[in-house]
């Protein structure tokens, strides 16, 4: 971790990120006319690779995403031709695919928000460095370098009812005996947001470490000595502090969790009914499996503006303190 | 850190509670690793016997069965966990050839479009693969590119790409200002200023945004499945030949997880530091 | 992402655009011929043939593959992909034009949808020159209901049935009725009921029966008895239940309900003649109504109403239950003492087990299609059905059955599977049925987890079919 940083600094990041961007914005040092032309073109040089990767593999995907939405072709032949908004009209008034949009952004906001707080809570004791937290933070990685694919595949071992682990210790404790955990729409929801909790917490509780390792302790000797209790502490001093990391934390694992797919598709496969069909599963069977380019594509629109609606949304609710510029 | 957090009994005793509830958390979270290394060892038919067998001599006859492949296996998983890394490494290099320069663009000062450009490029970031896996496919295609390294290369850089620029812009507005102005005002390029200057002091940070690449490279499902056939299929796309209509072998299926979740494990222990302090993701600065 | 955030950007889209639309236009712009076969076309090195893997016996194809290569002097290079993955690489492949194949597997339920992509062979197996051994690939000798269920297209109406589909198998009608041939049969799966015989031929299970239930202890042939001998067997304590339900959703769970639906009168196929959900029916709900209640009946393991034809497998493998329903035959484990029969499974009005079959098809776009044809033809050829049930293929030829003697480990199996292919009801055909399997699937699992009432459930998936349907053609 880079500790260098100059009390100043600190300070200013305490005081809050809005007067670091002033000062960023502000003409930088670079000074002469010639080098200003130069930083016109140079950046836009430099940039020019990676942004042509992104631009196909992201903008050209989701333009053809557009384009197809508005269509019927069927790329396995024939003639497609354009068809307004019938693939729109019967993504959004097809009940299941309400549903889905609905349990995925249920799913998203409690494995956030669950993710968020255990990950503070397992973040504060592993902070301290101690040689046992060294050996902490190295077994706290262990489940987030697990294949999605490979941990649900064990998940749905150990929570077999004749063969699990789960089910026979459980019984062994005289609680659930053999209980089908997965049979059931409550208890499916819960195991799958135990295997995202298991395998993505110890991503948040790292950013967090990270974070309070890195906080000044000026501030909170100062307020020790002013006679300040624990929870002022925790709300005036390290929460504030901990704001940019808080946002980082949240911004990232919202996006990863709307991207969900190994663990729902084994784990669940959607059931019991329809009840753990997430987006991206409806839209695995529509543009995957039967090639109905045209009706998955109009998902994929959808959900694109779900995420562009929630995203920002989030990012405002946490504060500006997330803006990319700040991180 | 330690004075102000162990002032008073009151937070003394938090401290234990916090301390008992990290580590039955750790111990809690091996189980399903631990799972899957025992039974990757134990001997036909005691692999899925309850009660759970404890105590039975190991055998690496799963591991032995599962990389041989053959009799309805394409490949052998070898070639599969050899296709991993190709297509993990070369993720990772492009990926890192590609963010250096753009994350060292986006830390210029007099770039007036670079808040707008590194939204941009962290908005593709939400992009979901679910979504991008049908025309990339389409475009992969007409290229004739299918089944090759490259086909999941590309992909891998491009999604992975966002927060490598993050963690790398960031790692640069760390450094002193003052040592690449010193560098400008002798006259060096700018492109000298990156390459003998920048470059070096951006070690530890690229070695994060690396494993980082690697780690969700080797992993990567969907696109793996979709864009490869035999050459370039990976260990997870084979993993799911293990379990079928007759039922699944846990021996072998558990030796092949193990197989291919251990090269991360290890990577990720060893590189411990760097993926903590990459993990910040520049919010210390 | 897609937020125009500049005008930069906006520009960049449409250059995008324009980028997109052109390789969009290419795309449509190539397309295959299909001229007749040049049996003298050179001989490649290699064919390369996307299979399943345990759905259509990969182990038992792979034991050919010597053979053909001192036959054909071609290496056969098999690639296996399980049957999810394997649907979305067989559509992928024929989405992109790809030549990549020269043989792929296509299972029933696909075919619609894909059939402008396979090659019409009645011009291959016209060809004398392509047919050394057998004429026409011996058409005759294949099983005409699976022939026709699986391999017979009107490719101008892919979803139209042969109208008759009991006939000898005739090219000449076959063609002349506007139809093709677009594969040959290589696996029919079709359910077969497999139970423990040693626990039925158990003295004391038999007498404790007799005492139990005044009868004889029998394999069930009806579905009450079914259900009694399950709650028979029944004793969690020990382990053991009675039979299986595959209630999880998936295609498994259409399937086991076709069953049921075909053997209480309805329309097995699901859709009916004027394309309208046909389990929408007292046929459909007493359907419906016994599979949740054995489902819930507590005579199937826990967990049966998220099982799939894998997890039924290991179920029934590791002696957890007395019966079984599946669509191959099993091998207990070695902890297990016991031994296997099997039985068509019981029916109540009529007798219509689920069956589907696999074939061998010729990819529209290879290069090496006389050759793939003449593999296929090898492939699916009598002789090499016969060695290939040693590795339990279910073979789709007539003369395969025949060729089964009773010194076969697998006889009881095989004459099972012959005479349930015999009754068996296949698929309707749709393009979309993989979504109309899901609907119906839902509706099981919903019923089998008491989620919903079978009436309930029964109607909001036909109401869901139909609306497939609809949009489907």
């Amino acid at each position: 971790m880079e500790t260098t940083a100059t009390p100043s600094r600190s300070v200013r990041k305490v005081g809050g990120v809005g007067s670091a961007r002033r000062q960023h914005s502000g003409a930088g040092p670079v000074s002469g006319r010639r080098r200003r032309d130069g930083a016109r073109v140079v950046p836009w040089i430099y940039l020019a690779p990676a942004m042509i990767v992104l631009l196909a593999l992201t903008v050209a995907p989701a333009v053809f995403i557009f384009y197809s939405a508005f269509r019927n072709d069927n790329i396995l032949g024939g003639v497609g031709r354009f068809v307004g908004f019938d693939n729109f009209v019967q993504a959004v008034t097809d009940s299941s695919n309400q549903h889905s949009f609905l349990v995925t952004i249920g799913f998203v906001v409690v494995v956030v928000i669950l993710e968020m707080v255990l990950g503070f809570a397992l973040a504060l004791p592993l902070a301290a460095q101690t040689p046992a937290n060294r050996v902490g933070a190295a077994l706290m990685l262990l489940p987030f370098a697990v294949t999605p694919a490979v941990a649900a595949m064990i998940f749905k071992q150990l929570l077999n009812p004749n063969y699990g682990w789960v089910g026979y210790y459980l019984g062994e404790l005289g609680i659930a005996k053999g209980a089908d955990l997965l049979g059931n729409p409550t208890t499916a929801w819960m195991m799958l947001v135990i295997l995202d909790v298991w395998q993505w917490t110890p991503f948040i509780t790292l950013i967090l470490m990270a974070g309070l390792q890195a906080q000044p302790i000026e501030p909170r000797e100062a307020a020790l000595v002013d006679g300040a209790t624990p929870w002022q502490m925790f709300r005036h001093i390290t929460l504030p502090a901990m704001a940019p990391f808080i946002a980082i934390a949240a911004v990232l694992r919202t996006i990863q969790a709307f991207k969900t797919f190994d663990p729902f598709k084994i784990l669940t496969g959607g059931g019991p009914g329809e009840s753990t069909e997430i987006i991206n599963l409806g839209i695995f069977r529509v543009g995957l499996q039967s090639f109905n380019i045209g009706l998955a594509c109009a998902m994929g629109v959808l959900f694109l503006i779900v995420l562009s609606l929630f995203v920002p949304v989030m990012l405002r609710l946490i504060g500006r303190r997330a803006d990319p510029e700040e991180m | 850190m330690s004075s102000p957090l162990t002032g008073t009994t009151g937070s003394k005793v938090r401290g234990v509670v916090g301390r008992a509830f990290l580590w039955l958390w750790l111990v809690i979270g091996l189980i399903p690793i631990l799972f899957m290394l025992l039974t990757s060892i134990k001997p036909a038919g005691i692999a899925n016997s309850i009660p759970p067998v404890w105590l039975f001599t190991p055998t690496v006859r799963n591991y032995a069965s599962v990389l041989s492949g053959g009799s309805g296996h394409s490949e052998g998983f070898g070639q599969l966990l050899f296709n991993s890394a190709v297509v993990s490494l070369g993720a990772t290099v492009l990926a890192i050839v590609l963010a250096v320069p753009a994350a060292y663009a986006l830390s210029m000062r007099a770039f007036r479009a670079r808040k707008r450009v590194s939204g941009w490029i962290l908005s593709t970031y939400m992009f979901p693969p679910i979504v991008a896996v049908i025309p990339i496919f389409v475009f992969v295609g007409q290229l004739g590119l299918m089944d090759t390294y490259a086909a999941l290369i590309v992909p891998y850089a491009a999604f992975n790409l966002p927060i490598v620029i993050w963690i790398l812009r960031s790692s640069i507005l760390q450094l002193p200002f003052e040592i690449q102005e010193a560098a400008m005002v002798d006259g060096a390029s700018s492109w000298n200023v990156l390459r003998r200057i920048i470059l070096p002091l951006l070690v530890p940070a690229i070695a994060t945004a690396a494993v980082l690449t690697i780690v969700l490279s080797w992993n990567e499902f969907l696109f793996a499945l979709s864009l490869t056939r035999s050459d370039a299929k990976t260990a997870p796309v084979g993993l799911q030949e293990f379990t079928g209509m007759y039922g699944t072998d846990w021996g072998n299926i558990t030796a092949a997880a193990t197989m291919i979740v251990a090269p991360i494990l290890v990577l990720m222990v060893v590189l411990r530091r760097q993926m903590v302090a990459g993990l910040s993701f520049g919010a210390v600065k | 992402m897609i937020r125009p955030q500049s005008r930069a950007f906006r520009s960049r889209i449409v250059a995008a655009a324009a980028l997109v639309v052109a390789t969009t236009l290419a795309v449509t712009g190539c397309s295959a011929s299909s001229s007749s076969p040049d049996a003298n076309a050179a001989k490649p090195k290699t064919l390369r043939l996307l299979y399943t893997t345990d759905e259509a016996n990969a182990a038992a194809l792979a034991t050919l593959v010597p053979e053909f290569k001192s036959k054909f002097g071609i290496d056969l290079k098999i690639d296996n992909q399980p049957y999810d993955a394997l649907q979305q690489k067989v559509f992928s492949e024929f989405a992109s034009k790809s030549s990549y194949y020269d043989v792929v597997v296509v299972d029933t339920p696909w075919a619609p949808a894909l059939v402008r992509d396979l090659e019409p062979l009645s011009s291959y197996l016209d060809n004398a020159k392509l047919n050394p051994g057998s004429p026409q690939s011996d058409l005759t000798d294949f099983i005409p209901k699976v022939l026709y269920d699986t391999s017979v297209y009107n490719a101008s109406a892919p979803i139209k049935q042969y109208p008759n589909p009991t006939q000898k198998p005739n090219l000449g009608s076959i063609t002349k009725a506007g139809f093709d041939i677009y594969g040959l049969p290589i696996q029919s799966n079709v359910a077969v009921m497999a139970y423990r015989s040693d626990l039925f031929n158990d003295p004391v299970q038999k007498a404790n029966f007799k005492a139990k239930y005044g009868r004889d202890l029998t394999v069930p042939k009806t579905w009450d008895e079914y259900a009694q001998v399950a709650a028979f067997f029944t004793q969690p304590d020990k382990k053991l239940y009675g039979t299986t339900v595959m209630a999880g959703v998936g295609d498994w769970a259409t399937d086991d309900f076709k069953t049921l639906l075909a053997s209480y009168g309805g329309d097995g196929t699901l859709v009916d003649k004027n394309m309208k959900p046909a389990f929408d029916s007292p046929a459909g709900l007493k359907a419906l109504t016994y599979y949740a209640k054995l489902a819930q009946s507590g005579d199937v393991p826990p967990g049966s109403t998220s099982a799939d034809w894998g997890t039924t497998a290991d179920s029934f493998d590791n002696g957890l239950t007395a019966m079984t329903i599946n669509y191959h035959d099993l091998k207990l484990a070695d902890t297990v003492k016991g031994e296997i029969a099997y039985a068509p499974v019981p029916s109540a009005t009529a007798a219509g087990p689920h069956f589907g079959t696999w074939m061998l098809s010729v990819n529209k776009y290879s290069k090496n299609k006389a050759w793939a044809y003449r593999a296929i033809s090898w492939l699916t050829a009598s002789q090499q059905q016969i060695s290939m049930t040693k590795e339990s293929l279910h073979p789709s030829r007539t003369s395969a059955y025949a060729a089964i003697g009773s010194d076969n480990p697998l006889a009881s199996f095989y004459d099972t599977l012959g005479k349930s292919l015999a009754v068996g009801v296949g698929r309707a055909r749709l393009t979309n049925y993989t979504e109309v399997s899901h609907e119906v699937a839902v509706a099981v699992n919903n019923a089998a987890t008491g989620a919903q009432t079978p009436q309930q459930a029964i109607d909001s998936a036909s109401q869901k079919v139909a609306a497939l349907i609809k949009s489907g053609s």
